[in-house]
């Protein structure tokens, strides 16, 4: 197995848009994230939030009526993904992007063994050596605590919904890939699956040397093994920082509001509460001014027409009018 | 969408519906094309013969004539205008062909839901009921019939077709009344308490109201071909003024298939019956998104 | 009040040709809904909470035992005359999206229940659009705005209320929650249970919460009944929170230490229990039905099965039972 360090990837400014009957809806609107080499990098949002277009992008990925109209992907040792197409692109989705799709426990060929899957995977990357691909196959999934030869001649009904996730990882990363997407790794699991499967993902990313990148919907999950959130709504990041910092001291309010909407096990149960309002959808996105701002608590005059700028201080990253500058509070009287 | 003040919530629903359809059906040109054919024909179905003295006048100076601006597709062996003929046979084929649609979707949908919804002993019965009905062949028994039975009537001719073809409908319907009697919703107004009617008629049916509808129309076509097969090969008697009626004389009388004087006497009942088709399956693509609120509103 | 004793659920599933295998959904299950309490089952998909679900709200049949509905034994009537009371309870699905009719608009969604009570209450169509309205607005949304829609228009949360919502017109006395919240956004997921909570007081509804997080059993019925069900048994049973903060059995203790901690909030259970994980599907059914993934399980545990034994204000079935603190503790800042 030849080592090669983690990837770094750096996302500017990248719009993608969905072709509707009511004209070009923006899914993405200008996200700018970088995620360091060899760190898990959460993505949390709801669904609309863009999170998944956005991981698509990762590998130019993004299916009509969706493209890309904008902004760059630049993975190290890829180079701009946005640039690439055909045979190149095919090349690096694999070999060096692994990714382990939503619902992964049903993307298996219900017809074919794993290990044939495995093989066609291996033929369609022209590797010479398939013996070496099923060993390393087997020597991963012995690893995430699976019987390798076993999976490898079981057809996807004979494995469980936890075991069929890690073949999905399995396949993710035995054609090597350091940067590896993970697209809600764990939904539809059990509890106590999800934490094993939450545990492989950990493990093997320090193990593998990899640049890790989770999406999820749920706070805990992220919260579990990341080591950096980014959290997202209406196709926008609207706070980025080390997950540690972001979940402790939230500063943009939706983050607040999401994470005191989580019922927890600990502590006076009634303090959680609900958000108000709902997710915006792809139609519903406000055109100008804060996309947050019908459910905001803190909402003020500039945010009807003006999309906040994301602003970094001290590594995080939060994009909101309100608390964008704490060093001079907002005057209420200037906005009256 | 909005309900206006003093309007009961149904009136505005089924104005809703009504602009719902049309405006699937603008959606593609090629539906508008398919409305058109089904208009005409119905048109030529329902004033057709209203438009033409009875019987029909002969003209023994131009038996066979080609085309021409008095007669666009020629005349037949008696002299009378094809295209008239053609008009006038309409009504037959398509009372025929409806009745046989109504009877089939009726009877299929009926059994269907029953066997699918209680499933049990009510589900036996009746699939070994249709079963029975899909051994019987219909061509040879159609033949035996025709000896006894002259078949004057379109409606004696759709009940007869009817009876010979709901089985496929029935199973059809079983099988989706089997998947969505397990939907949440349908759990839900047996647990509410909701009647058996209610359910069958206001919540499986409506959903299963694109499909059924499909049903129909595709009904109507093969309803179509048989009948006018079957005045094609003779089996039925001339009484009835019927494009199959039209083929088998073009054929067997005037040898259209070796000279040339009968083809257009041949060609104007196929092109009807091709261009009614065309327009049926070109309506059969908006079933869905009209049955579909969510496809029928976006 | 209801009361269950004893409930035996076995599938039969279709085998080879030798014969059908039997699947046992639940295997004796014993508890009590009280009037306008909670009570929660807990447990991993195919623990047979789904079916107990299903069973009590009348959808599904048993093989064995008794439901006792307000004093009546059911086993003592005609399935056509239990059927009245089941419908004092509701089952909310997990699925808002299926739950609804999609060629039904809201108002006749609601229309047809509400037909059926106001012709067994002797009331005018006056009073049906009234109650409709009014169950809205109970469950929080604008009447004006929803009635005349059809589900596809509505959000996840929102349809969540509707199904609620016509739950309620039949007046039942029991909601059953079967993961009601799962597949809706996280950021409305809080305003539905609020409801349910909500209800609990106002309406003094039991409701039945069936779900695999622990958290939101703790919001909504943090004052009730939590029983942990494995492999269609229950292990441990107790006032919610006493379940939560001082678990006795391993398998509870297993579920609780898998709940993800939010680090920089939270700091890890310093106790926390991870199951060894059984490779092997074909589980054997002498002894503790958990032993084989149980990092505590000694000889007796495969040898004999525990009893469901009372232990204060709790009860568990273990061999070994100890206290565990395994829930996340608050992070000093």
């Amino acid at each position: 197995m030849t080592r090669t360090s983690a990837p770094g990837v750096r996302i500017d400014d990248l719009t993608v848009v969905y072709k509707t009957p009511a004209g070009e809806l923006p899914a993405l609107g200008g996200v700018s994230l970088s995620l360091a080499p060899g760190t898990i990098t959460g993505i949390v949002g709801e669904s609309g939030s863009g999170k998944s277009t956005l991981a698509l992008s990762l590998l130019n990925a993004v299916q009509p009526p969706g493209r890309i109209s904008g902004g760059t992907v630049e993975i190290d040792g890829l180079g701009n993904v946005v640039d690439l197409q055909g045979e190149e692109l095919r090349r690096a989705r694999g070999r060096q992007v692994g990714y382990v799709f939503q619902a992964a426990q049903n993307s298996l060929n219900p017809l074919k063994t794993v290990g044939k899957q495995l093989l066609d995977l291996g033929r369609s990357h022209d590797f010479d050596d398939l013996p070496a691909l099923l060993k390393d196959a087997r020597a991963l999934l012995g690893r995430m605590g699976l019987d390798g030869g076993r999976v490898l001649d079981s057809y996807q009904h004979e494995l469980s919904g936890g075991m069929r996730q890690r073949v999905g990882i399995m396949f993710a990363l035995v054609l090597n890939a350091h940067l590896v997407v993970l697209d809600e790794p764990t939904t539809a699991l059990d509890m106590i699956t999800q934490a094993s499967i939450l545990r492989i993902v950990r493990d093997v990313h320090h193990e593998r040397g990899l640049t890790t990148l989770i999406i999820t919907h749920d706070m805990g999950v992220a919260a579990e093994v990341t080591d950096s959130l980014a959290v997202m709504y209406g196709g926008r990041v609207v706070e980025h920082g080390p997950t540690t910092e972001v979940l402790g001291a939230p500063r943009h309010p939706y983050t607040q509001g999401l994470i005191r909407a989580i019922p927890r096990l600990s502590g006076d149960i009634d303090e959680a509460r609900a958000l108000p309002g709902r997710p915006p959808t792809l139609g519903t996105i406000p055109k100008q001014g804060c996309v947050f701002r019908e459910r905001c608590p803190i909402r003020i005059a500039v945010c009807d027409t003006v999309d906040p700028v994301p602003v970094t201080r001290d590594a995080r990253t939060v994009a909101c009018h309100a608390v964008g500058q704490p060093a001079t509070p907002v005057t209420p009287k200037e906005f009256a | 969408m909005t309900v206006v003040e003093g309007m009961p919530a149904t009136v505005t629903l089924r104005r809703n519906f009504w602009r719902g359809v049309g405006r699937v059906m603008r959606r593609k040109p090629s539906r508008m094309v398919g409305v058109g054919i089904v208009v005409l024909f119905v048109f030529m179905g329902i004033f057709g013969p209203l438009l033409y003295p009875d019987p029909l006048p002969r003209d023994d100076n131009a038996l066979y004539a080609s085309p021409s601006w008095a007669h666009p597709f020629g005349t037949d062996f008696e002299g009378t205008d094809v295209l008239a003929l053609v008009v006038t046979g309409t009504r037959y084929v398509l009372l025929a062909g409806l009745t046989t649609a109504v009877i089939t979707v009726a009877l299929g949908t009926a059994i269907g839901l029953l066997a699918g919804f209680h499933r049990g002993r009510w589900d036996t019965v009746l699939m070994r009921l249709t079963d029975l009905q899909l051994t019987i062949p219909g061509l040879p028994l159609l033949l035996v019939l025709s000896t006894v039975w002259k078949f004057t009537s379109p409606v004696e001719m759709g009940v007869v077709l009817g009876l010979l073809g709901w089985g496929g409908i029935a199973r059809a319907v079983r099988s989706q009344s089997l998947s969505l009697r397990e939907r949440g919703f349908i759990e839900a107004a047996k647990g509410l308490g909701l009647s058996t009617r209610h359910i069958i008629g206001r919540e499986l049916l409506p959903s299963m109201a694109p499909y059924i509808a499909m049903n129909m129309l595709i009904a109507v076509t093969g309803a179509i071909y048989a009948q006018v097969g079957l005045f094609f090969l003779g089996v039925l008697p001339f009484d009835a003024n019927n494009w199959g009626v039209m083929l088998n004389l073009s054929v067997f009388g005037g040898g259209a298939l070796s000279s040339t004087a009968a083809l257009p006497y041949l060609l104007a009942p196929l092109l009807a019956i091709l261009l009614l088709t065309l327009g049926i399956v070109l309506v059969v693509d908006a079933m869905d998104e009209i049955f579909n609120p969510r496809l029928r509103e976006e | 009040m209801i009361t269950a004793s004893g409930i035996v659920k076995t599938y039969k599933q279709r085998g080879n040709m030798l014969g059908a295998r039997a699947v046992p959904a639940l295997r004796g299950v014993d508890f009590a809904i009280p009037r306008g309490g909670a009570v929660t089952f807990i447990g991993e998909s195919g623990c047979g909470k789904t079916t107990l679900g299903r069973i009590v709200a009348g959808l599904e049949t048993y093989d064995a035992g008794e439901i006792v509905i307000d004093g009546t034994p059911m086993s003592s009537l005609k399935p056509r005359h239990r059927e009245p009371f089941f419908r004092r309870i509701q089952l909310i699905h997990q699925d808002p999206y299926s739950a609804l009719n999609p060629t039904r608009t809201i108002h006749q969604t609601l229309a047809a229940p509400l037909a059926l009570r106001a012709k067994q209450t002797g009331r005018d169509k006056a009073w049906m659009e009234q109650r409709a309205a009014e169950l809205l607005a109970l469950v929080g949304i604008d009447p004006g705005y929803v009635l005349p829609r059809y589900p596809h228009q509505l959000s996840g949360g929102m349809r969540q209320r509707v199904v609620i919502a016509r739950a309620l017109t039949v007046d039942p006395e029991v909601l059953v929650a079967d993961e009601s919240v799962s597949m809706i956004d996280v950021s409305l997921r809080l305003g539905v249970l609020s409801l349910l909570k909500d209800l609990r007081e106002r309406l003094n509804v039991s409701v039945l919460f069936i779900t695999h997080d622990i958290a939101t059993a703790r919001y909504i019925g943090g004052d009730g009944e939590l029983y942990v069900i494995y492999r269609g048994q229950v292990v441990e049973s107790g006032p919610t929170e006493s379940v939560i903060s001082g678990p006795i059995h391993p398998y509870t203790q297993s579920l609780l230490s898998a709940i993800p901690v939010l680090h920089g909030v939270e700091r890890p259970g310093p106790e926390r229990v991870v199951p060894t994980e059984a490779l092997d599907e074909s589980h054997a059914d002498s002894g503790c039905l958990f032993a084989r993934r149980c990092p505590f399980a000694t000889d007796i545990c495969t040898a004999e099965p525990p009893a469901l034994v009372p232990d204060g204000d709790q009860a568990h079935a273990c061999h070994h039972p100890r206290r565990r603190s395994v829930i996340p503790v608050e992070a000093v800042a």
